[in-house]
C-alpha cells in the first residue's frame, strides 16, 4: 500500500512539473492581452510622464511645515484606528479561538466577523463612512478600526489557540471562573505575540490611512488628492516627500518599540 | 470524605484505561497512589476534580456534611467543588511569564469574585499568606522572580505553595517530588504530611518512590491494568510491590 501511494505521488509530481509552467504561461499571456498592457502606450505616453514629473520640480518647500499638520493627522488616524481595533479584536479573538470559545455557534459567528471585516477592503469601509459622517479623519478612523479587526482578530485567535493549556487548567482547578482563567493564564501567554501583531498593524495602518485620505478621509492623503485636483504639482512632490518620511517613521517607530522598549521585558 | 464508585475511563482511541475503580478516603488520610508509568494515575486524579470527565461511575466529595457529586455537576457547582480541592500538577502548570508570588496568589482566585480579581485586589492578609506559603516550601527569596526562570524543583515548590494557600479539604498531588533532590523530597513530603495532619486535609499523592510512600503515607493504592490491585496499609510487603510493578520488580534494589 505505501509503495503504491509513493508511485501515485511521484506520478503527480511529474505531471505537475509540466502542467504548472504551462498553466502559468497561458494565464500570463491571457492577462497581458486582456488587461491591455502595451509597450507602445508607455513609449507614446513618456513625454506626458516626463512633463508631469518636470512640473513637480522643484518641490514647494514653503508648504512643508504647514503640511506636517495633516501628516500628524495621518499618524493619529492610524494610532486611534489601531487602538479601537485592538479593543474590538480581543473579545472577538477570544470568542473565535477553539480552545476558549464558549460554544460552536459563537465561534462560527466570531469567525464570520473576522472573515467579513478582513475581506471588505478598508477603502470600501472609508467610502461608506465618508458618506455617512462626512469628510475628515473620523470616517478614516472608523474604517481602520473595523477593517483591522479582520487581521488582528485572526492572528490573536491563532496565538490563543497555540497557548499551553496547562496553566489555564491550573487556574480553573482552584475553582476560578472562565474570565479569571483568561485574565490570569491566557492573557500573560499571548501578550508577546499580541504586542508584535499590534505594532505591525499600526505600521500597516499608517500606509492605509494615507490611501484612505484619497477618498476624503483626512490626513496627508487628502492633501495629495486636493493638490492633484488643483494642479499644484510642486506641492504634490512636497507631499510625496512627507509621505516617505511618515512611512519610514512609522516603520522605524514600531520596530524600535518592539525591539528596545518592550523587547526585553515583554517578549520573553 | 471522598467516595469513588465504579469509575471507568476509556482513552479517545477506545482503549480501556480505568475500569470499575472503587475506593474512599477519610479525612486526614495520606494516600499514596503507586503504579507503572502510563497506567492512568494522572487521569484518575483529574477525574477527582472534574478536569477529566469519566465515562462512568461516580465521584462524591463530602467535606462539610453536604455531599457534592463531582460527576455531572454544572459549572458553578464544579467551581464550588474545586475550591475545596487543591491540585499539584505533574508538570506544575505555572504561568511562566508571571512572578512567583503572582502564581502563588492564583490559589486564592476561587474564593475571590471575578470582578475584584481582575483588578488584582488581593487582601493584605491573602498576600501575607502567599509569602508564608513560599517560606514554608523554602523559596521566600524567589517571590519576585519570573516563574519561567526557575529550575524544575523550584517551580514544583511554587506549585505546592499555590495549593497550600488554597487551603483545600482534599489535596491531589501528582508526583509532587519528581523534580526534587532527595533532601528536598524529604522536606516537601514532610511538609505535605504536616499540613495534612495540621489542617486535617485528605491527601492523594501519586509517587514513583515506594520508599517515600512507605515512610509518609498512611495508606497505599496500587493501580495496574485498569484496576486497583492493592488497597491497604503503607507498611506494604515486597510481594505486594510485585503485584503493582510486576514480578521483575526487585524491592531489595531500592
Ligand atoms: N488526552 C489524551 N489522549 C490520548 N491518550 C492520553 C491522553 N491523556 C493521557 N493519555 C494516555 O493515557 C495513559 C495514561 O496516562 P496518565 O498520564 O494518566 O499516566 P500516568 O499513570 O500518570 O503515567 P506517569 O507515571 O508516566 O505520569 C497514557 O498511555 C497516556 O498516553
Ligand atoms: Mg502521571
Amino acid at each position: 500500500m505505501p509503495v503504491q501511494n509513493r508511485q501515485v505521488s511521484f506520478k503527480s509530481i511529474r505531471y505537475a512539473r509540466y502542467i504548472i509552467p504551462v498553466l502559468f504561461s497561458i494565464f500570463f499571456v491571457w492577462s497581458v492581452i486582456s488587461t491591455g498592457i502595451s509597450i507602445n502606450d508607455l513609449i507614446n505616453g513618456y513625454p506626458n510622464l516626463a512633463d508631469f514629473i518636470g512640473c513637480m520640480f522643484p518641490p514647494a518647500w514653503d508648504v512643508f511645515i504647514p503640511l506636517l499638520y495633516p501628516a500628524l493627522e495621518t499618524i493619529q488616524m492610524a494610532f486611534l484606528g489601531t487602538v479601537f481595533a485592538v479593543i474590538l479584536s480581543v473579545p472577538v479573538a477570544l470568542l473565535a479561538a477553539s480552545n476558549i470559545s464558549p460554544s460552536k455557534p459563537v465561534k462560527v459567528f466570531a469567525r464570520g466577523i473576522i472573515a467579513t471585516t478582513r475581506t471588505i477592503p478598508d477603502i470600501a469601509f472609508a467610502l461608506i463612512f465618508v458618506s455617512a459622517v462626512g469628510l475628515g479623519p473620523f470616517p478614516g478612523i472608523l474604517a481602520l478600526s473595523i477593517h483591522s479587526v479582520g487581521m488582528l482578530g485572526k492572528l490573536y485567535a491563532e496565538a490563543i489557540e497555540e497557548i499551553d493549556p496547562g496553566p489555564v487548567e491550573a487556574v480553573e482547578a482552584v475553582g476560578a471562573s472562565k474570565l479569571q482563567a483568561i485574565y490570569y493564564a491566557v492573557i500573560p501567554q499571548v501578550t508577546p505575540s499580541f504586542v508584535a501583531t499590534t505594532l505591525y498593524r499600526f505600521d500597516t495602518n499608517v500606509r492605509s490611512s494615507i490611501v484612505l485620505g484619497l477618498v476624503g478621509a483626512g490626513g496627508i492623503g487628502f492633501e495629495l488628492i486636493m493638490a492633484m485636483r488643483l494642479f499644484r504639482y510642486h506641492e504634490m512632490s512636497t507631499i510625496l516627500i512627507i509621505i516617505f518620511i511618515v512611512v519610514m517613521f512609522a516603520e522605524w517607530a514600531s520596530n524600535y518599540i518592539r525591539v528596545h522598549v518592550i523587547g526585553e521585558e515583554v517578549l520573553k | 470524605m471522598l467516595t469513588v464508585t465504579h469509575l471507568s475511563k476509556k482513552l479517545p482511541d477506545g482503549k480501556q484505561l480505568l475500569r470499575d475503580i472503587n475506593f474512599s478516603v477519610e479525612r486526614g488520610e495520606f494516600v499514596a497512589i503507586l503504579g507503572l508509568s502510563g497506567t492512568g494515575k494522572t487521569i484518575l486524579l483529574r477525574c477527582l476534580n472534574g478536569l477529566t470527565i469519566p465515562d462512568g461511575g461516580e465521584v462524591i466529595l463530602n467535606s462539610n456534611g453536604d455531599p457534592l457529586r463531582i460527576t455531572g455537576s454544572n459549572s458553578s457547582r464544579m467551581r464550588e467543588i474545586r475550591q475545596q480541592t487543591g491540585m499539584i500538577f505533574q508538570n506544575f502548570n505555572l504561568v511562566k511569564r508571571r512572578s512567583v508570588i503572582e502564581n502563588v496568589m492564583i490559589g486564592k482566585l476561587g474564593k475571590i469574585g471575578t470582578f475584584q480579581s481582575i483588578f488584582r485586589k488581593f487582601s493584605n492578609e491573602d498576600i501575607e499568606s502567599g509569602h508564608r506559603a513560599l517560606e514554608r516550601v523554602g523559596i521566600s527569596d524567589l517571590s519576585h522572580r519570573r516563574a519561567g526562570t526557575l529550575s524544575g524543583g523550584e517551580q514544583q515548590r511554587v506549585a505546592i505553595a499555590r495549593s497550600i494557600i488554597q487551603d483545600p479539604a482534599l489535596l491531589l498531588a501528582d508526583e509532587p517530588v519528581a523534580n526534587l533532590d532527595p533532601t528536598a523530597s524529604e522536606f516537601v513530603m514532610e511538609h505535605l504530611r504536616s499540613i495534612s495532619i495540621d489542617n486535617n486535609i485528605s491527601t492523594l499523592a501519586v509517587l514513583h518512590q515506594p520508599e517515600l510512600a512507605r515512610k509518609y503515607a498512611t495508606r497505599i493504592l496500587g493501580v495496574r491494568d485498569c484496576i486497583i490491585v492493592y488497597d491497604g496499609s503503607a507498611n506494604i510487603s515486597d510481594n505486594d510491590f510485585k503485584t503493582i510493578y510486576g514480578s521483575t520488580y526487585n524491592a531489595s534494589a531500592e
